[in-house]
């Protein structure tokens, strides 16, 4: 795996070399390093999870402090065994939770109820019910993203290489292989003395690290530098288009990274397409037929025309009671009264926002005693109901031909109502 | 490589004379108070005759029966996982679900009464239900043919019926394993796993329509589906708690003081507080989907516990039965600490206990200034008044009680299942 492998000239059963010693030799191409290698420690390989525990305690009571064991699977009473102190962490989870709590709780009320207040049928926008959920994911989501980066930073992770990779037998670590480090760095190591200190610890196999004590090849190489420079700027890239976009107008449309159902194979109304002879979408009558339910063959219903003329009665299919004085009021209040009011004098809201901020927009008084709407027959207010009079729009389309008809007698009942005199008010009737 | 242990040469496994003095002191005990809640619930004058008292039972009743079957949903889920830590405690939990015939016979206390026409426990017994004028017919009556007394009591046998054959069975076989040789208890313990699969598929299906049936029903025109899974959960976290402190007792009397350690008590401690969450976790799942759907059907059952006196009562559960214990149990000493451990272990069945009062004391009905309001049903919330009266209390003790007299009755031979092949890992068993 490397050009310093200072393992394959060892058989397993041959004791470790001193270091620089005549059994030490390197690799061809490292000659000239040679004598600059520098004992990193021992490694000792352990047959059992037994073994390796029986052998942590002992070298801990022998008073080491910079070891670590190695396995490929969690070993129980490891840590006892090596004299390692509880972990912190749960603390550091805790803390992390509670963050994800109020940051949950917070993102929550920020975005619903304070930055974008939004009505979703009515219901409040910060209620603690319907924000559990997410707070509770968000709860959980940071404690474990603190469990998980909490272990990461206590075991100094990630270590991208460690010198006892440069043993052959230490790939098995992450198999079946069981293994105990000590530091040359202890203050207790002394390379014999540690060496049968481990022997007798039980261990199968001793072996000494050796690492290239050159500074050159203690440091990360130039060109990764120069890649992760590179990476991180173009990384902005990204970052610096949105701050762009954020910051200027554009006549563009806007991109679409989901594009959803934006854009259908289908023709819009009022759009030009090809296909058709005459070049539009949008299709006609077609001559000599009737859509369906647009028949209007009654004249006196649908056109309020009595042979030929304004009629000044009701079409027969529409009886005057409560209950079509109360729709045709319905209707009004709805269609009517936004220009001529309540009260059917002129004043609606639009008409008074227009004086309002100065312009003109009079809608007639349909109620004053010379108004032409009280001068008109039936047939010619339903008409005017239906395809509009001046300015006005026709309401046909909005609304159907009985509710038309309704909407005139309610107007005939306003006229009626508005210009009555006190001597008509049923007895008993008071004044207010 | 797990670690085992063999049983402590000076360990006192045998029950002796400790269930034959429990039977004989909950027995007389809760006979004695039993026999004053009849005289005091006949004196009641709240709402109908026996109406309280019939309630009481059935809270007092339900308290002791979740942790009859809580037990044998444990041993069940150790078979079926093969559970190593919780061997030493499998033989307690044997001796809970012993109790269970004595339950089924205390269960025919409201059972025959209901079957004799008593219908101011179960609203849908009321006749005049399959009236077509009554105002609920039209909610209930597709349900009448499932709430039948006599097909309601035949469930209520089935339902024992499956509850006491799985105990019998589990810990017959168990106990029969005492007396075997090595390869014979093997040979046992495997087929008990083995039938555990199935035994636990039966087991949840049962729970799921006991629950629905005999505390669901008191409101019978509320449904929720999720209703027996926190049934279950606050089942499970009675069975953890009375395991602690059932073990811990029979401990005080110097019996297998060796055996259950700390670490033991742990493993209780973990599930004390897993079983909280999942308590609270179905208990919000429950309330959420009901508020936000907010259907009238589904809301009436928190419109009585939100918005008249056990608004406070369920303040209390949310904070009483989860908050502060979740909280203080989330750490390592709470369940080491094995005083602390069993202030929980109290507390959380005080809390069980409350849980269950809420649940089910609300659908009783009222007669308002002679006016009658049916709890689960109609009504002003407002009109909802937590009631206690001292049968509360003297049925809660004289279940206890016999319950305990139930237990002891089961109470023989060895109080850890001694040939288990697993029982070696038990005893050894750590928390690292």
């Amino acid at each position: 795996m490397d050009t310093h492998d200072h393992s394959h000239d060892h058989d397993d059963e041959r004791p470790v070399p001193p270091p620089g010693g005549g059994d030490h030799d390197h690799g061809d191409d490292t000659a000239a390093a040679g004598a600059d290698d520098e004992l990193h420690g021992l490694l000792a390989e352990f047959e059992t999870p037994g073994a390796l525990i029986a052998a942590a305690r002992k070298v801990k009571n022998a008073g080491y402090t910079d070891f670590d064991c190695y396995s490929p699977f969690p070993v129980h009473g490891i840590d006892d065994a090596m004299g390692i102190k509880r972990t912190r962490l749960p603390l550091v989870v805790f803390a992390g939770g509670i963050a994800g709590l109020i940051g949950g709780a917070f993102l929550q009320w920020w975005m619903n109820a304070y930055n974008w207040p939004w009505n979703i049928g009515g219901k409040p926008s910060w209620s603690i019910p319907a924000n559990v959920p997410i707070t509770y994911e968000t709860t959980i989501l940071l404690s474990v993203l603190t469990t998980f980066f909490g272990m990461w930073a206590a075991n100094k992770l990630p270590q991208v290489w460690h010198p006892f990779f440069r043993l052959d037998r230490f790939a098995r670590v992450t198999d079946d292989g069981l293994f105990l480090g000590i530091d040359a760095s202890d203050r207790r190591f002394e390379l014999e003395q540690t060496r049968q200190l481990l022997v007798a610890a039980g261990a199968t196999h001793v072996e000494a690290c050796y690492v290239d004590a050159r500074p050159e090849a203690r440091q990360v190489p130039k060109p990764i530098f120069a890649v992760m420079i590179a990476l991180g700027m173009l990384a902005l890239i990204p970052l610096v288009q949105i701050y762009k976009a954020r910051a200027t107008r554009s006549s563009q449309p806007h991109w679409h990274i989901f594009s959803d159902m934006d854009f259908q194979p289908k023709v819009k109304s009022d759009q030009p397409f090809p296909d058709f002879a005459d070049g539009r979408g949008n299709r006609g009558h077609l001559a000599g037929t009737v859509a369906r339910g647009q028949l209007a063959a009654d004249d006196l219903f649908d056109r309020g025309l009595d042979h030929g003329a304004w009629t000044t009665s009701l079409p027969p299919q529409i009886t005057v009671d409560d209950a079509a004085l109360d729709r045709g009021q319905e209707r009004y209040n709805i269609y009517c009264a936004p220009c001529h009011g309540y009260d059917g004098a002129g004043h609606g809201i639009v008409p008074e926002r227009v004086k309002r901020i100065g312009g003109v927009w009079e809608a007639r008084n349909l109620v004053a005693p010379d108004s032409v709407a009280i001068a008109m027959p039936n047939g010619q207010l339903f008409n005017t109901v239906s395809n509009g009079f001046n300015t006005m729009m026709g309401y046909a389309a909005q609304v159907p031909v009985a509710d038309r008809w309704k909407i005139v007698l309610y107007v005939r009942a306003l006229q009626r109502a508005q210009n009555a005199t006190r001597d008509e008010l049923p007895p008993g009737a008071t004044v207010r | 490589m797990s670690a085992t242990k063999s049983l402590h040469p000076d360990e006192k496994l045998k029950a002796n004379k400790l269930g034959s003095r429990l039977f004989a002191i909950g027995g007389a005990a809760g006979a004695l108070l039993l026999a004053l809640s009849v005289v005091l619930g006949g004196a009641i004058d709240q709402g109908f005759a026996w109406q309280r008292f019939f309630y009481a039972y059935l809270v007092a009743w339900g308290f002791v029966c979740s942790i009859a079957v809580g037990s044998l949903f444990f041993i069940l889920s150790h078979h079926l996982v093969r559970g190593k830590w919780g061997i030493v405690l499998r033989r307690v939990a044997e001796f809970i679900t012993g109790s269970l015939p004595l339950l089924f016979l205390l269960g025919l206390g409201f059972i025959i009464p209901v079957l004799a026409g008593y219908k101011h426990l179960y609203y849908w017994s009321e006749p005049g239900l399959h009236d077509a004028s009554h105002p609920l017919y039209h909610h209930m009556h597709n349900k009448l043919g499932w709430f039948d007394p006599f097909f309601f009591a035949g469930r209520y046998v089935l339902y024992f019926a499956i509850y006491i054959g799985l105990a019998r069975w589990f810990a017959g076989k168990s106990k029969a394993a005492d007396d075997l040789d090595e390869a014979g208890a093997a040979a046992l313990a495997e087929k008990m796993r083995v039938w555990s699969g199935i035994a636990t598929l039966v087991f949840s299906i049962t729970t799921v329509f006991f629950a629905f049936d005999l505390f669901m029903s008191l409101s019978p025109t509320w449904f929720s589906t999720i209703y027996s899974v926190n049934w279950f959960a606050g089942a499970m976290l009675a069975t953890y708690c009375t395991l602690a402190l059932f073990t811990r007792a029979i401990q005080r009397s110097g019996r297998i003081t060796h055996s259950v350690t700390v670490e033991h008590y742990h493993d209780i401690g973990k599930y004390m507080f897993g079983w909280t969450f999942f308590w609270i976790y179905t208990a919000f799942s429950q309330f959420m989907l009901q508020w936000y759907g907010n259907m009238p059907e589904e809301t009436v059952f928190y419109n009585y516990r939100m918005f008249s006196q056990w608004e406070w009562v369920s303040w209390a559960l949310l904070f009483g039965h989860w908050a502060f214990p979740y909280l203080a149990l989330v750490t390592r000493w709470t369940k080491r600490i094995l005083p602390l451990l069993m202030f929980f272990a109290v507390w959380q069945l005080v809390f069980h206990y409350v849980d269950l009062f809420w649940n089910v004391m609300p659908n009783q009905q009222w007669l308002v200034e002679g006016k009658l309001v049916l709890g689960p049903l109609q009504g002003d919330p407002a009109l909802h008044k937590v009631h206690f009266h001292p049968v509360d209390v003297t049925l809660l003790f004289a279940m206890i009680a016999l319950f305990l007299a139930g237990v002891g009755r089961s109470m023989k031979g060895n109080l850890l299942p001694v040939k288990d092949p697993k029982l070696g890992e038990s005893l050894a068993f750590e928390n690292y």
